[in-house]
């Protein structure tokens, strides 16, 4: 899967999730630009993206992502192993 | 507890207290839950307990019954299949669906079943763990 169709993805995710059609996510994104995305919806939000693509985090890794980007590369690298 | 596969089950009866109760809380005295007559002439055989007094014992199982008071709702969702009576006599089973690390969420599903082994609600919930 490339760079785009990842982020389209998480992107039809975020929507769906935050129930709000107007989200458009780039690689530099982050919680701050996005109203909705709060602590408790973003849990809801990495249940759902391990849900999709039937991977799993561990915390850590969740703790270290600085914005959408580096959760897309942390799918990215989970998906190809 | 967060095995998925794991069960769980606690009985329930919806005694005078707990309709008594709701309907005192909530408000909610449509003819459906409060009229015998009106009942009837729905289709059922009695009045017809509040759906959301099952809501109310799944409030308790989370909050009483998990092995760790340690727990918060994410989310819940229910289906009611089968009319609940006055004195009926309800079990909870509920089942561990999966759990997420990551975030320490745990899914579950459940149903009730009444006091003739009919299944009269099913749904599943979100908990996290605090």
């Amino acid at each position: 899967m490339g760079e785009n169709e990842l982020l389209n993805q998480v992107n039809k995710i975020f929507i769906d999730v935050l129930d709000n059609e107007d989200i458009i996510l780039t690689k530099n994104t982050t919680a701050k630009d996005v109203t909705e995305w709060d602590s408790l919806t973003h849990i809801q939000l990495i249940v759902a993206i391990e849900k999709h693509f039937k991977i799993r985090f561990i915390s850590s890794e969740i703790r270290n992502w600085k914005n959408v980007g580096e959760m897309c590369l942390c799918i990215a690298n989970k998906l190809n192993k | 507890m967060i095995q998925p596969g794991k069960t769980f089950s606690h009985g329930y009866i919806i005694d005078d207290s707990v309709y008594q109760g709701f309907i005192n809380i909530f408000l909610d005295r449509n003819p459906l839950h409060t009229s015998i007559e009106f009942a009837k002439k729905k289709g059922f055989i009695s009045t017809v307990m509040h759906g959301n007094i099952l809501n109310g014992f799944l409030s308790h199982f989370i909050g009483e019954c998990l092995p760790t008071k340690n727990v918060i709702i994410h989310s819940q969702e229910i289906h009611y299949l089968k009319p609940v009576y006055l004195n009926d006599a309800l079990e909870l089973k509920v089942i561990v669906l999966d759990f997420f690390e990551s975030v320490k969420t745990v899914e579950f599903k459940f149903h009730f079943n009444n006091q003739f082994k009919m299944k009269v609600a099913k749904g599943k919930f979100s908990i996290g763990l605090i």
